[in-house]
């Protein structure tokens, strides 16, 4: 399977059954036995159980409370997403869970291994993809991935076919023989996230896995966690990309200063916020008086200015248009843009939290010589 | 420029200050020098062990034994203990046998008549070329102290073996240690600084696989430095080893010697995190255990306080057995305490740097 490559799978396969195909070439037949995996199908009971865990970073000047009083499962075979803004405390937790680090109250439990008293079997069952690189740079992609595979018990007798099988999904086969430190940072990457599975674990965790990727990368390592998932993996996915927890996650857990704020499957957590559509109108200026006549029109629920765009949350945006439109006209503001659309996670993220994941990217107008103003 | 040329001085200052570990390694390092160097180097040798014994007949001591033994026995020295050690064998193999196994510096044979023409044998152990002289000398004073004119002969047991053969030997441990200050568990410190031990340690691997796997890699290497510069050795001092049999010890020897400092060095690399630290403490631990060894000059030279460290120190063994073979031509009889002790040792810093090795990221 080439999944990172550019190359086209037959259309036939894709259109078919995508999934079926996917497991017949993936699944281990008869001689080549499957090395942790209970075969068990998802059926909704946890895997992962998280009773009031917390994490304390206790430090010289100051104590930080990484991870704070969480409780939540994650079920069998789910892909489930851990979302937040840097520093919320989702590596922490992604670290408590794969045994890096030891909770500093609270209890968890991976496959019914208590995380702190069975680490070493919890190891055998779980992938992990940490959020920076840890791939030996100085050795070749084929030696790392080997060296991976060993401490991870895959048998000698399938290992460099399986070797060769993940470089030509990270389309890296034409390197294999060449040093990790002389590839770019997506090429790291996807190295990264193939070694995770090398040993076909039972749950995986990826911690940012398509951060500093391309967006055709993107929706390839996209297209692995899903085919992975067909196959009964537990995913479990820390990201800050909404757009990356809506396309792949089942459920989603939004986290923010190490507390769990909400976890529900998109469906439901769309139900959080105000019922119907987002209006966006991109403009120079706004005046306040426009804001507040925007506000009196009939079914416009609520309406916001950041910078240069106004976002109306309205309860039928089609017929709401033209009565804004008109709100606009009288003011006399020039409109730029205009955008209808469905609320999306990052706007029930902004309603649950108060702000965006992103917050820091403001433009600002370059002052002379290019320079911006200090 | 100015500007920037501070913020660089700026930037590593704030460094340099936010290590205290560093500042005092660095204080650390010359007074140690003072200590370790000024002590193992100047030292006067004392108690040196020495046999005596009488040509037989007759069976009972002649005056001129019994006065020269109290005598050698009652040298004092001004700034150190007394110089020999005297012991009295009654028969001239058992002391020359306790001679050849290492046990004597020196035996001294008087003869059975004070008669003027017959001579005091001197058997020195020649392998040490520092402690013959010191013995010779001896045994002259007091022959003319007592007014004895007998003279002396020396026969030195292993021939005319210069310093730089002696010193020869301490390189190749020296070869041994250095090699595991760039091998022996600095790849550990490496991955632990770069973040990447995060991901194996998510791995089923366990801590005793970790720990002896780098000490093997760390032996191999250590291994093959040592080896080479044994080659050197005998190349640039002009040694040459007695049997097959030598070779073969020699290399037995420098094989446990590399566990054994290898594994002393991986049991620091297990609890360190940064490479700075890490290497000012191997540069620490190499000065004193190499200073201690008895590379440059016997150990019995040392005060008691420094002679203790050669108790627990590696390289001490790991030469006293590759001079017991190379230059003494001695064999498993005499080098066998010196392979167990580098075995115990080895061991129990095996144990050490599995039991302190972190397995999570804490």
């Amino acid at each position: 399977m080439h999944l990172f490559s550019h190359e086209k799978l037959p259309a036939t396969d894709d259109e078919k059954n995508e999934t079926s195909t996917y497991r017949s070439d993936y699944i281990p037949d008869s001689s080549i036995p499957p090395f942790s995996r209970d075969g068990s199908a998802p059926d909704g009971t946890a895997i992962i159980r998280i009773n009031h865990l917390s994490k304390v970073f206790a430090g010289k000047t100051k104590t930080v409370t990484a991870v704070n009083d969480v409780s939540f499962d994650v079920n069998r075979g789910e892909i489930f997403g851990l979302l937040g803004a840097n520093g919320a405390g989702k590596s922490t937790l992604i670290r408590i869970l794969t045994t890096l680090l030891s909770p500093t109250s609270g209890q968890a439990f991976v496959d019914n291994y208590d995380i702190t008293k069975d680490p070493e079997k919890i190891r055998e069952i779980i992938g992990v993809c940490a959020q920076n690189y840890t791939s030996d740079s100085e050795l070749t992609a084929y030696d790392n991935l080997e060296f991976y595979g060993k401490l991870e018990n895959v048998p000698d007798n399938i290992l460099p076919d399986r070797i060769w099988e993940l470089l030509k999904m990270a389309g890296l086969a034409d390197r294999a023989y060449m040093p990790v430190g002389t590839f770019s940072g997506g090429m790291k990457r996807k190295l990264e996230i193939v070694r995770a599975f090398i040993h076909r674990p039972l749950i995986l965790f990826l911690d940012e896995p398509t951060i500093g990727l391309d967006p055709e990368a993107r929706r390839e390592v996209w297209q692995q966690i899903m085919m992975l998932n067909a196959e009964h993996t537990t995913i479990i996915l820390t990201t800050h990309y909404m757009d990356e927890a809506e396309k792949l996650c089942g459920r989603i857990a939004f986290v923010e200063r190490g507390k769990l704020i909400a976890l529900d499957t998109m469906e439901n957590l769309r139900k959080l916020i105000p019922a119907g559509d987002l209006i966006e109108i991109g403009v120079d200026h706004m005046d306040p008086h426009a804001e507040e006549a925007i506000r009196n029109v009939t079914l416009v629920n609520a309406v916001s200015v950041v910078e240069h765009t106004v976002t109306i949350s309205a309860t039928n945006g089609s017929r709401v248009i033209p009565a804004i439109l008109a709100v606009f006209e009288q003011y006399a503001i020039p409109i730029i843009s205009i955008s209808i659309r469905s609320p999306s996670l990052e706007d029930i993220f902004i309603y649950l939290t108060g702000k965006g994941l992103n917050n820091g990217d403001e433009q600002e107008t370059p002052g002379k010589g290019g320079r911006r103003p200090l | 420029m100015m500007r920037s040329a501070i913020a660089i001085f700026k930037r590593d200052f704030k460094k340099f200050l936010s290590n205290p570990f560093i500042i005092m390694m660095t204080l650390f390092m010359p007074i140690m020098y003072l200590v370790i160097f000024g002590n193992a180097f100047g030292g006067t040798l004392s108690h040196i062990p020495v046999g005596v014994v009488q040509e037989v007949p007759p069976y009972n001591d002649t005056p001129l034994f019994t006065d020269a033994v109290y005598q050698l026995n009652h040298i004092s020295q001004t700034d150190a203990d007394k110089l020999l050690d005297v012991t009295v064998y009654s028969d001239e193999a058992a002391a020359k046998q306790d001679l050849a196994n290492g046990k004597l510096s020196a035996v001294i044979v008087f003869p059975s008549s004070v008669s003027n023409d017959n001579a005091v044998r001197l058997y020195v152990d020649s392998s040490d070329s520092i402690t013959p002289p010191l013995v010779e000398a001896a045994v002259n004073q007091v022959l003319l102290g007592i007014g004895a004119h007998n003279p002396v002969t020396v026969d030195k047991i292993y021939g005319d073996i210069k310093y730089l053969q002696f010193f020869g030997v301490g390189v190749i441990m020296m070869a041994i240690f250095t090699a595991t200050m760039f091998g022996g568990g600095i790849a550990l410190i490496k991955d632990r600084e770069n973040g990447i031990h995060e991901g194996y340690l998510v791995t089923p691997i366990k801590r005793s696989s970790i720990i002896m796997g780098i000490i093997s890699s760390g032996t191999v290497r250590a291994f093959i430095a040592g080896f080479t510069i044994f080659w050197i050795d005998l190349l640039v001092t002009g040694i040459i080893l007695q049997s097959f049999q030598d070779f073969l010890l020699v290399l037995l020897v420098i094989l446990i010697a590399c566990v054994g400092v290898t594994s002393l060095v991986v049991s620091f690399a297990s609890r360190f995190a940064s490479q700075q630290e890490y290497s000012s403490v191997i540069a620490f631990l190499n000065l004193i255990l190499f200073m201690t060894s008895g590379a440059f000059y016997p150990v019995i030279g040392m005060p008691g306080w420094l002679r203790w460290i050669t108790v627990i120190n590696p390289e001490y063994y790991g030469i006293h057995a590759l001079r017991s073979i190379i230059l003494r031509n001695q064999g498993l009889n005499v080098i066998g305490i010196d392979l167990i002790a580098l075995l115990v040792f080895s061991t129990a810093m095996i144990v050490l740097g599995i039991v302190t090795f972190r397995r999570t990221l804490e």
